[in-house]
């Protein structure tokens, strides 16, 4: 990018956009890097014993048996690994507070958040200790905090979809009720998660339809209404759980939906088991994650799109229906997000009231995290799936806090997260304003 | 294309912005449209454009009479516009936004963006525009801005041109980058329609001008008028509101700027190193056209902008970068620009809006508890002594007229006690009663020993009201004259002119 | 003239439903809840299906389709309203031979005692939606609220006239508490207060399983999630006493010096004059000197601390103790509230009748499921739909035809994530 300007010295300094950055809050940021540092050094380094080991694996806990690799287990000292760990994520925090860099401060808090987890994890599987478990299987814990991401995934899908158009969705978490029930339903009775799949798909793009039906045409207030209609929803899955599937108990079997795995690329060490033994979803979240990138920054729809989302006017003015983009928008994010919420219950099986427990919020803020964009929002997405599974599962390394407390972790970071990025990403310039024609 | 306008009639309720408008372009040909601010030049490139529909008369394309549904559709019959807020998306590219809505498109609905560039680099390269396609938008410089705006109008093959104040934001350099562009387009058959209000460029580039005030065409004259004929043809011989005013007799310096350096919304300078003084029993009264510093000024003095280097001082007190309370509190009175964004409540009632800015103050309230009767009786003594046209102190001010609306704000900082007041555009939008009104409050204000720096951009009431007049333009100022210097001088200098031949 | 051509839609935050006549739009809303609940009855109980599935049998079938449905929606409107309010024959039982009044008069004690905490709530959000802040978290921090009050009203001894107040102060302050968490952090960092309050209201719900499966607020040799129960001292009494089964308790005083605060709070006092400004104006209130920091925080607080103060309202006067499932779900006192506040337009006044009317509808919620088995969720899904509609007052006045100038000025205007 060139600034083609002749010798211009005057008046009009034409300095680039300096966009404020709060300094304050940088500082803030880097002093809890280096007390997490600080205190992951003493509490899971130095506290623990000389002779105390972790063991790391990256076998699946349930063994392909003839795969051709077995990387075999790393035992590693526990008290040396993580002094070390917590001496690199004290050194990241005092780096961010001392040169306040501008930029990626997100970043690296993401980094040190995931050694602190390395760490604690370390330090909760070390031999000799209370753990029932002596080692951390690498592989096992990205697989089961697969099935989280990918229900997270479809969330920030539908929420990129619907805020690149301008329309803030807080009514995801109503769509993943919506589809989970209708999963539920339908695949009991026809046995068949595909059509589940187009179950959800319909109960989450009606919703889709009378978000933007009351946001776009009638120009509501776009949170409310979001917020009402997961309220709607969820009591209306509370009543129909008891008018309907109660009575008939055949119309919620709960069938889980068993992976089918890709030959042979299931064998990899790693990255195998966790992106081709999954799910029928888990392929389709791919594909879909390809499919909303390549749509939203490729082609001439995307454009539309987002211009509608940053600058309607202009839209407008260059003969875009501006209230029609965003109607599809919102009607297809919602649809996403339905089929999201089928992908769920087709891995906890029966559908129960509140079983969605707040994840369409945490894919909002993932897309946050995420700047909007589909790849941003799939790692934020792996990072808050893995919490969750963590806070669901530490308990079987007989860590000394209880499960209750520990349930409470991914809300805690994701409202730390939704905190730290304000004024360090921008949203799409019109996102939640109506747009007035004319 | 020749592009006729016959009888364009536009109203907004009550108002009418364009009356019986009728001009003709003719192909190849440059027409300027001179006139002043709110004479209705932009509400008439609106209905030529798509944007608004007229009450009255017609457009003609090439003989034919055309109705635009919408924008999308003017595109697409030739006429583009080059707007003067830029109808770009910040964040996309040159590229991106040249061919929004007519992308060059490949298999699976891909925009093609090897063949945009190539037809962007082609059009550059005919016109001598030259960008960056791969440049963010919202990075670039302003001149540059505007050459995406005007290259997307011309890769949508359109034969006529609007260019909407194009030179409001430019720097000198730019602007004659910007003539030899519409030079070598009106050159290759291209006709341009180029609304301004600056003499200089105006009497440099047009073949025809049409001078236009208060929404009616007052004439055409050539481009070798004299910049005399034509500012009085512009401004108007028309009634100056005569103000009684005895001559001031100054005191010391109540507010002192020094070196004041200010951001815009988007980082850039907006004020560049201004200095003023306004003294007690005096009226300093700063002219220029909008848009060259004036409300980031006013905007750095009250306490709602950040100072980034230079002092405000009042009194002697430094109250530079203070909080809006400290600010009202030192006894700074602001008559806000956008009267119902800053100034007002529209939803509340008149005597809470009088209250505004004071509502924790004895006597409207005491130990945190409202006084409601003291407010109710502060009410009426206002509607009284500031003659406010409602119903009832109770009504909510969104009933009220722009001019009582003013009204209510001028009685409120009125009544406060001021170390100084800034009021800016103060009557813009209102009535000649309420205009005379308002002047006369300011005035007499100034009489009883207050210092005051009116802002506004009606060369009028610069005239009327200043004791001394500063003139600013593209963040500095450009003079302080005597109010006894010519308007057509005052004229030269808001178009920044600093060069004065005396006239 | 610059300021009839809007081009832009004015970025103020009115939070005035502003129409003409509003009663009429929030009764004619009412009604088309209704109808919403109406369809959703039909669609779903199985004799009412059976009914319309025999719709092509024979000539008589759609009018007995039709009855049928009458049917079983007056069945479940009629408990709804003689549970919540009055049953006509028991009053006349009671009118004419004097006895019986318990029975009588229960439904409308029922749904006084439902309407106290939620009446406390609601002000509390309704507060906060004056000042343009949309707390989402006011069920969490009910929760908390009730967590503490129990925590003081059970662990904690002392006589009667003491406790009660220390017991409500305990409830006000977890309340206080959990509000200046989204407050801080909004005043501070500009985080939107919609997602932090909703993450912070499962956090604090996993509090609550904490707390009382884990802490000493667990009841002494339990094994569940159920806390200690309230010292008698601390409890508060039915109005009428134990005996009269009627448990509207002392906890409407409460309710009732809540919503004078709220009248002297925004109609009268400074503070909440600037609250007003701010949501109505937040430009203009900054330009005429006021300190959006300062007001953010401490509407948080008190938004917050009425939501606690609703909180342990709710537990004095009726269970006495808490459990896991305190406030859980959509049907939590904390949701209700934001519906309950939109209906009654954030106004004191509105917000009691809202609140009664909302009470009704979850009491007589209950009674109609008792009676004719349809889950009580449907009273909540009538109650968010009401508020959809009333929400769109648009939409409204479309589907009647309401007479009037269409509204040029937009309603409400998001902000979207940025502050």
């Amino acid at each position: 990018m060139e600034h083609v300007s002749a010798g211009i010295t005057e008046a009009r300094a034409d300095a680039p956009v300096v966009r404020k950055v709060p300094r304050g809050r940088t500082r803030v940021i880097g002093v809890i890097m280096v007390v997490i540092g600080l205190f992951t050094l003493v509490a899971f380094g130095l506290n623990t014993s000389s002779k105390a080991h972790s063991a790391l694996t990256f076998s699946p806990v349930d063994i392909i048996s003839n795969a051709p690799w077995h990387l075999g287990t790393l035992t590693l000292l526990t008290l040396w690994t993580n002094v070390v760990l917590g001496l690199v994520m004290t050194a990241i925090g005092i780096e961010v507070l001392w040169r306040q860099p501008r930029r990626g401060v997100m970043g690296r808090f993401g980094l040190v958040s995931v050694l602190f987890l390395l760490a604690l994890l370390f330090w909760a599987v070390r031999t000799p200790g209370p753990s029932q478990v002596s080692f951390i299987d690498l592989t096992s814990i990205l697989v089961g905090s697969s099935e989280v991401t990918m229900v997270l995934i479809f969330g920030s899908l539908s929420g990129v979809m619907c805020e690149r158009a301008g329309v803030v969705n807080i009514a995801i978490e109503g769509q993943f009720i919506a589809g989970a029930f209708v999963g539920a339903m339908v695949a009991s009775t026809t046995n068949n998660y595909f059509y589940a799949a187009i179950g959800g798909l319909v109960a989450g793009g009606i919703i889709g339809w009378i978000l933007a039906f009351l946001a776009v045409r009638y120009l509501s207030d776009q949170i409310i209404v979001g917020v009402v209609l997961v309220t709607m929803l969820s009591s209306l899955s509370s009543y129909l759980n008891l008018q309907i599937f109660t009575p008939y108990p055949n119309l919620n079997t709960g069938n889980v939906l068993g992976n089918f795995a890709i030959p042979l690329l299931d064998k990899i060490p790693i990255i195998g088991p966790v992106f081709f033994n999954q799910s029928a979803f888990f392929y389709l979240m791919l594909l879909l994650i390809g499919a909303v990138s390549f749509a939203l920054f490729k082609t001439r729809y995307g454009l539309h799109v987002r211009a509608v989302g940053e600058h309607p006017h202009a839209a407008a003015t260059v003969g875009i229906n501006v209230a029609r983009v965003r109607y599809i928008n919102v009607v297809l994010g919602g649809a996403i997000a339905g089929v999201g919420g089928v992908a769920f219950i087709s891995q906890q099986g029966q559908f129960q009231p509140g079983i969605t427990s707040g994840l369409g919020y945490i894919a909002l803020a993932a897309m946050i995290f995420g700047r909007w964009r589909p790849s941003g929002a799939v790692v934020a997405c792996v990072l808050f799936g893995m919490s969750v599974y963590l806070a669901d599962n530490l308990q079987t390394y007989n860590i000394p806090i209880s499960t209750e407390i520990l349930t409470m972790f991914p809300y805690i970071i994701t409202i730390f997260v939704v905190s730290g990025l304000v004024g360090r990403v921008r949203a799409p310039a019109a996102d939640g304003q109506p747009y007035l024609a004319g | 294309m020749r592009l006729e306008l016959r009888g364009i009639t536009k109203r907004f309720g009550s108002f009418t912005a364009n009356d019986s408008i009728s001009i003709t372009v003719e192909p190849g040909q440059i027409h300027c449209l001179l006139g002043e601010n709110g004479a209705g030049k932009s509400t008439l490139m609106n209905v030529l454009f798509g944007l608004l529909h007229p009450e009255e008369g017609e457009v003609l394309i090439d003989g034919e009479v055309t109705k635009f549904a919408d924008s999308g559709e003017a595109v697409r019959r030739g006429i583009g516009m080059v707007h003067q807020h830029f109808m770009l998306v910040p964040v996309f590219s040159v590229a991106e936004n040249v061919v929004l809505g007519f992308e060059p498109t490949k298999s699976f609905d891909r925009v093609d963006y090897k063949r945009a560039t190539e037809e962007i680099r082609r059009i550059s390269k005919e016109f001598s525009l030259e960008v960056d396609p791969d440049a963010i938008v919202e990075n670039l410089p302003i001149g540059l801005q505007q050459r995406v705006e005007i290259l997307k109008a011309l890769s949508h093959d359109a034969e006529l041109l609007i260019l909407d104040e194009p030179t409001a934001v430019l720097t000198p350099q730019e602007i004659d980058a910007l003539m030899s562009i519409m030079r070598s387009l009106a050159a290759s058959g291209k006709s341009i329609l180029f609304i301004s209000h600056k003499l200089k460029e105006v009497k440099a580039i047009s073949d025809v001008i049409t001078v236009i005030r208060q929404g009616k065409v007052v004439g055409t004259a050539e481009p070798t008028a004299s910049e005399k004929e034509l500012a009085s043809l512009m401004v108007g011989r028309e009634v100056i509101l005569t103000v009684e005013k005895t001559p001031s007799t100054p005191g010391a310096n109540v507010l002192e700027i020094r070196d004041l350096v200010v951001h815009d919304d988007r980082g850039l300078i907006a004020v560049n190193g201004v200095s003023l003084d306004v003294r007690a029993g005096e009226i300093l009264a700063l002219a220029g056209v909008q848009g060259n510093g004036q409300t980031e000024l006013v905007e750095a003095i009250t306490g709602l902008r950040r100072v980034e280097s230079g002092t405000v001082t009042l009194k002697g007190r430094d109250v530079t970068n203070v909080t809006p309370r400290q600010a009202l509190d030192a006894g700074i009175g602001h008559i806000p620009e956008d009267r119902q964004r800053f100034g007002l409540v529209l939803s509340m009632s008149l005597a809470d809006n009088l209250v505004l800015n004071t509502p924790k103050r004895a006597p409207f309230a005491k130990h945190g508890t409202r006084n409601l009767r003291a407010i109710d009786q502060n009410a009426r003594d206002r509607v009284e002594d500031f003659d406010i046209r409602a119903t009832s102190i109770r009504e909510p001010v969104s009933s009220l007229s722009g001019g009582n609306q003013q009204k209510v704000i001028v009685a409120r900082e009125l009544s406060r006690t001021l170390q100084v007041l800034i009021a800016s555009q103060p009557t813009r939008g209102l009535d000649v009663g309420s205009i005379e009104y308002v002047h006369h409050q300011i005035v007499q204000q100034r009489n009883e020993g207050n210092g005051s720096l009116i802002v506004s951009s009606e060369l009028d009431e610069v005239m009327a009201l200043g004791d001394r007049i500063a003139v600013m333009f593209a963040g500095k100022i450009s003079g302080i004259v005597d109010p006894s210097v010519s308007r057509q001088a005052i004229g030269l200098l808001m178009a920044g002119e600093t060069n004065l031949e005396h006239v | 003239m610059s300021e009839q051509l809007a081009t832009r839609p004015p970025r103020h935050f009115l939070r005035r439903i502003g129409s003409q006549d509003p009663i009429v739009v929030a009764s004619l809303a009412l009604l088309l809840g209704f109808v919403v609940g109406a369809l959703i009855i039909i669609t779903t109980t199985p004799a009412v299906l059976d009914a319309w599935r025999g719709l092509f049998h024979s000539w008589g079938a759609p009018g007995h389709a039709i009855k049928v449905s009458f049917d079983n929606v007056g069945a479940a409107y009629r408990t709804m309203f003689t549970g919540s309010i009055i049953d006509p024959q028991s009053f006349w039982h009671s009118l004419t031979t004097g006895k019986g009044w318990d029975t009588t008069l229960t439904p409308i004690s029922e749904t006084l005692t439902y309407a106290t905490p939620l009446v406390i709530v609601s002000i509390g959000v309704g507060i906060a939606f004056q000042t343009g802040i949309f707390n989402i978290g006011a069920n969490g921090q009910a929760v908390l609220g009730g967590i503490m009050g129990t925590a003081a009203g059970s662990m904690v001894h002392m006589p009667t006239v003491l406790h009660i107040p220390f017991t409500l102060a305990a409830g006000l302050a977890g309340g206080v508490i959990s509000g200046a968490v989204p407050g801080v952090l909004k005043a501070l960092t500009g985080a939107h207060e919609v997602i932090v309050t909703i993450m912070f209201n499962y956090v604090l719900y996993a509090f609550l399983l904490f707390a009382v499966l884990s802490t000493a607020l667990q009841q002494p040799g339990q094994q569940n999630d159920i806390s200690r129960t309230l010292d008698p001292s601390a409890q508060l009494a039915p109005l009428f006493g134990v005996g009269s089964g009627l448990r509207v308790s002392y906890g409407v005083f409460v309710a009732i010096a809540v919503v004078l605060f709220a009248w002297w709070l925004l109609d009268r006092s400074s503070l909440g004059f600037e609250f007003r400004v701010t949501g109505a104006n937040p430009q203009a209130a900054r330009a005429s000197g006021m300190n959006a920091r300062v007001i953010v925080i401490v509407v948080f607080l008190i938004s917050g601390g009425l939501a606690g103060l609703a909180g342990v309202v709710q537990v004095a006067s009726t269970t006495h103790y808490i459990d896991g499932e305190f406030l859980i779900g959509n049907a939590g006192i904390g949701f209700t509230a934001i519906t309950v506040a939109l209906l009654g337009r954030n106004r004191p006044m509105g917000i009691v009748w809202s609140s009664l009317l909302f009470a009704a509808l979850g009491v007589g919620g209950r009674a109609m499921q008792a009676t004719t088995g349809i889950p009580l969720d449907l009273a909540t899904v009538i109650q968010s739909a009401v508020v959809l509609f009333v929400a769109t007052p648009v939409l409204v006045k479309e589907i009647f035809r309401l007479r009037g100038a269409p509204s040029q000025t937009i309603e409400l205007a998001t902000k979207g994530w940025s502050t």
